[in-house]
């Protein structure tokens, strides 16, 4: 049956050349590798689930008064919107389940990403020749931040409209092109009527078309340049050490997915997310009370909470408040996080291809710098929560905001420093983890404990380039990886 | 390419029933989810069974890919075809083979970006039919005729039953949609709220009315302090001190809310003068300075 | 009688959790401590009323051996002060209070439903003259008309699914951390009866506002919140975002990251 498919196929496309290549390809086994892979299932989750809804949802907010199966809003007006979203999660056979494992899946995509870019960043992954993939994939983290958003509005609760709300205002604060751009965006005033519509044609059209594009060159491009990997004994520059993607690494991933699935099942049949029957119908002159957009919006919504009240006018025209929080940090953010590979072959003038990772601490400056930056976001994303922290802990939250206010500009230095210290530690005493290395390190960086750990060594001779002889200072051979694995450094020249 | 051992296949492996075990699961979950579905569904059973099924053949799968396949490393190599300069010279070459003369390619080149930017220009034409234009949209509010308030049901304010210390949202009437003209009325004690200059007549018998749309961006400070008279934001903190003619006093607010001019009609009921003398709600770029 | 030293100690256990998450809050919640705590008089005046003795034993200290007020606390026969608002503060444990100092937070009653009843009785015949204890029949509301003017009147503060939320005040320093209570253990009557005499910070929303339908509609929309239809599973706080995005990092990806661990090896292993 297998051959006469093969067969088949092969007479119109002859294509057995290729699909035996790529059956052969090797992907390197370490973990951290499949964070990216999660964010990509959780995408086909989205998918799969998002179809279902996109059957029952009415994007519509034309009016009417609710007369369905949930008994405390019958008589009240609402939109059809909310209305559809009502059925899919109250009357809908499975409807619930499916609503609920969409929106875990969303917050768990985003997540994923952020992960997976720290794991890039912090690994030098993004270092040439993968430049390219490094701005692809920050398009997709912009793309999945963007999608959640308008996913997050489009049942016309009371939340998502406060949320809504103050995205008209901060698109407002734009100087000169901003009350153009609330108006055309919204289409016109807001509360205007188109919004709705508008939202779930981005939702399910635009957005994840523009996401399946990029996400196919994404991994066309790893495809391409084959993935990286950890400095090893029998791994070098020149090889890909890993399984075989037919069978062993489709397994594996086909069955991550389906445990990224059952995941995200599990978690939309168990913990309920937002219950918008219980929010109530959107109102413009009402407001939902705690009030915080879903989790990868919180650095915003910190920033627009922490940010003094301090309001320009330049050449007679205002720069209104929320647009330094709301429009500028997010535009720097990522307009750093497009530049960071350059920027970083300026400082170090380093523009060599590597296919070897590096580890966090052999690059102390670059991880103090990622930390210090992480520090900065998660101050502002805690920030977010400043009403319901004050509240748990009945503190002021006039006096959190204040504490927070210092706290975003202390806390990241610090940790930046503490980071540095930590790695020069780590790198100096040879530990092969973290939670290998002794306490003494901290205080003597460079000194004792250094040697303890031989086999430290051969990361660096690896990531040098260098071929790895068969010794690796613990016993382990690299005749294990077939005795291929050391191959004479080979010199690549990417100038002319 | 080579691995040192050959996993097993035979009956003598012990992880191979696991595997079968976690196929089975998965395919009785999914039983059970058909019979489930059949009786009416409940959410939290349909996804503990979802779970198993999925997990069932996730699990299979990994524990499959682990035990039972060659795991041993494989080594390929890295073909380095990365940055060829020959090759590179001739797709340059054949890139430019677009036309014999360099100064009439040249040309034609400009001409055609010149087309491409003005369909470019005039496609831009329906993006300004998503919205209306903001015009002068943002300055005024349906206040501006004047008239009753109301509640947000359309009932009117009769003056004389609004007790001291009592709050109430209040639209036009004859404008129930309370996008930008919502306001939120309080009945202070007569004598307690100092009218800054020019607004002495705006607040009969202890009626002040604030726009109820944040100045800061824009969400509903509904949450109305008595005893402080102050009124808080949930979205972003700010504080607004009704007393003093709503000036925000914490949080990233920079403006006060405006103060909607009311009077005392004939008949006893709350109305107002007219229209805010300034812009509601968030700044945008050519909003007077006050 | 005992007096209950729960709320304080509740506060402190809080402050603790607040250093050990390391938060470094401690310091603004600190309110500082008052020396003049309530001592019964030696010489209590025993009255034959059983509300009368209860009245001069644990409230006149502060309000008044007439109701008038005094320094330590206000009026309780003034304003809108009567049967529903000494019934609203005493049994939802506002008061008595140990320290006056203290803010009027809610607590399990100290007293017996009859002896409230007594000190009810007993106030009114110093004059307290403020709105009736009210009877509420939330049965007869109407949830949809109920849902409404939640939403419109009570959602911005006690929170759109009544569990509360914060308010802050920057002119009062006592107040600063001013909370509107959630509302999941609040009986139908206290709930009528604070809006009726707006209790601390609240606003009155008394006749003017309300009629009797409106007030049983939001009792019984209130009532339905307290255990609301949580088809999804467990509610999580009913606080929205905030804890969905901890429960998304901490069980979703925490968990997709155990799978992938699982799956892959680690530096140096096979």
């Amino acid at each position: 049956m297998l051959k006469k498919v093969a067969r088949w196929i092969d007479n119109r496309l002859g294509t057995s050349a290729f699909t035996q290549d790529a059956l052969n390809k090797v992907f390197p086994d370490h973990w951290s590798f499949m964070v990216g892979e999660i964010a990509l299932y959780a995408f086909v989750v989205l998918i799969v689930t998002g179809i279902f809804l996109s059957f029952f949802f009415d994007a519509s907010t034309s009016q009417s008064v609710y007369d369905g199966s949930y008994a405390p809003l019958v008589g009240v007006e609402v939109s059809d919107a909310y209305k559809s979203t009502l059925e899919i999660s109250l009357d809908v056979r499975a409807g619930l389940v499916m609503r609920q494992t969409h929106h875990w899946a969303a917050l768990v995509f985003v997540a994923a990403i952020v992960v997976h870019l720290c794991r890039i960043f912090f690994t030098g992954a993004f270092r040439s020749p993968r430049e390219l993939n490094w701005i692809i994939g920050i398009t997709l983290l912009i793309l999945a931040i963007f999608n959640g958003f308008t996913g997050y509005s489009l049942p016309d609760d009371l939340l998502s409209g406060t949320g809504l709300r103050i995205a008209y205002s901060i698109a407002l604060s734009v100087p000169l092109l901003g009350t153009w751009m609330g108006f055309l965006i919204f289409g016109g005033e807001f509360p205007a009527d188109q919004i709705i519509s508008r939202l779930l044609v981005t939702h399910i059209m635009i957005v994840p078309a523009l996401i399946i594009g990029l996400l196919t060159a994404h991994l066309a491009l790893l495809w391409r340049q084959k993935h990286t990997q950890f400095p090893e004994p029998g791994r070098t520059e020149h090889n890909v050490v890993g399984s075989k993607l037919w069978p062993t690494y489709a397994a594996k991933s086909l069955g991550l997915f389906f445990g990224v699935f059952a995941i995200l099942v599990l978690m939309g049949g168990l913990f309920q997310i937002n219950p918008i029957w219980l929010y109530g119908p959107f109102e413009p002159q009402q407001v939902s009370s705690p009030a915080q957009p879903d989790w990868y919006l919180g650095w915003v919504d910190g920033a627009l909470r922490l940010f003094p009240a301090v309001e320009l006018r330049a050449f007679g025209f205002e720069i209104p408040n929320p647009f330094y929080p709301g429009v500028l940090l997010p535009g720097v953010t990522f307009l750093a996080l497009y530049a960071w590979p350059f920027l970083e072959q300026a400082f170090t003038h380093d523009r060599e291809p590597h296919n070897l990772l590096d580890r966090p601490r052999d690059r102390p400056m670059r991880t103090a710098l990622g930390a210090t930056t992480l520090a900065f976001y998660t101050v502002m994303f805690i920030a977010s929560s400043s009403d319901l922290i004050a509240k748990w802990f009945t503190v002021s939250v006039l006096d959190l905001v204040r504490v927070f206010q210092v706290l975003v500009i202390l806390i990241p230095p610090a940790v930046g420093w503490a980071t540095y210290r930590l790695m020069k530690a780590l790198a100096g005493s040879g530990a092969p983890r973290l939670t290998e290395m002794p306490l003494s390190a901290l205080t003597h960086p460079n000194g004792r404990g250094n040697g303890a750990f031989p086999h430290q060594e051969r990361g660096r001779d690896a990531h040098a380039g260098g071929a790895t002889a068969g010794d690796d200072g613990d016993g382990r051979s690299a005749a294990r990886t077939g005795g291929d694995g050391a191959l004479p450094a080979q010199r690549i020249d990417d100038r002319e | 390419m080579s691995h040192p051992s050959h996993p097993g296949r035979g009956p003598e492996r012990r992880e191979g029933p696991g595997i079968a075990v976690a196929f089975g699961v998965s395919a009785l979950a999914s039983l059970g989810l058909t019979v489930l579905y059949g009786f009416g569904g409940q959410p939290q059973i349909e996804g503990i069974l979802l779970f198993i099924a999925l997990g069932g053949l996730g699990a299979g799968l990994i524990l499959w890919g682990k035990q039972l396949m060659p795991n041993a490393p494989f080594v390929e190599e890295r073909k380095l075809n990365l940055g060829r300069p020959e090759a590179r010279a001739e797709v340059v070459a054949s890139l430019e083979e677009a036309g014999p003369d360099a100064g009439r390619r040249s040309f034609l080149a400009k001409m055609l970006g010149g087309a491409l930017g003005a369909l470019g220009v005039a496609a831009l034409f329906p993006i300004r039919s998503l919205g209306t234009a903001p015009g002068r949209a943002l300055f005024r509010t349906p206040w501006a005729g004047g008239g009753r308030v109301v509640t947000i049901d359309g009932e009117p304010v009769a003056a004389g039953d609004f007790e001291v210390g009592q709050v109430l949202t209040i639209v036009p009437e004859g404008n129930l949609e309370a996008g930008d003209s919502q306001v939120i009325l309080i009945r202070l004690e007569p004598g307690e709220y100092e009218p800054p200059p020019g607004r002495e007549d705006w607040s009969p018998e202890g009626f002040v009315a604030f726009s109820k749309v944040c100045t800061h961006a824009g969400c509903p400070v509904g949450l109305y302090q008595a005893g402080s008279q102050e009124l808080f934001c949930p979205c972003h903190q700010s504080v607004f001190a009704v007393l003093q003619a709503a000036a925000p006093t914490a949080g990233p607010a920079t403006r006060p809310l405006p103060q909607l001019p009311l009077r005392i009609d004939e008949d006893g009921f709350v109305a107002a003068q007219g229209d805010f003398v300034e812009p509601v709600g968030p700044g945008f770029w050519n909003r007077p300075s006050a | 009688m005992t007096f209950t030293r729960r709320d304080r100690d509740r506060r402190l256990t809080v402050r603790l959790l607040v250093v050990a998450t390391g938060l470094v809050l401690a310091g603004c919640s600190y309110r500082g401590t008052s020396t003049e705590l309530y001592q019964p008089s030696p010489t209590l005046a025993v009255a034959d009323d059983r509300g009368e003795t209860i009245y001069r034993r644990d409230c006149a200290w502060c309000h008044g051996s007439e109701g008038g007020g005094t320094a330590r606390g206000p009026s309780v026969i003034e304003g809108l002060n009567g049967p529903a608002s000494i019934d609203f503060y005493v049994s939802t444990g506002r008061m008595p209070l140990n320290d006056p100092s203290e803010p009027a937070e809610p607590s399990g009653p100290s007293y017996t439903p009859s002896e409230i009843r007594d000190i009810v009785r007993y106030t009114t015949t110093l004059g307290a003259a403020g709105p009736e204890i009210p009877e509420v029949h939330p049965e007869e509301g109407a949830i949809g008309l109920g849902a409404e003017l939640y939403q419109e009147n009570c959602a911005a503060c006690h929170s759109t699914t009544a569990v509360g939320g914060v308010l802050a005040a920057e002119s009062d320093a006592l107040a600063r951390s001013r909370i509107a209570p959630g509302l999941q253990e609040v009986g139908s009557r206290q709930i009528t009866e604070a809006m009726l005499i707006g209790p601390g910070t609240m606003p009155v929303f008394g006749a003017e506002s309300f009629d009797e339908e409106d007030y049983n509609s939001i009792v019984a929309y209130v009532e339905y919140l307290q255990d609301p239809d949580d088809n999804g599973g467990a509610p999580l706080g009913h606080t929205g975002p905030v804890t969905e995005g901890a429960v998304g990092w901490i069980v979703g990806l925490g968990a997709t990251l155990f799978l992938i661990r699982w799956i892959g090896t680690r530096v140096g292993e096979e």
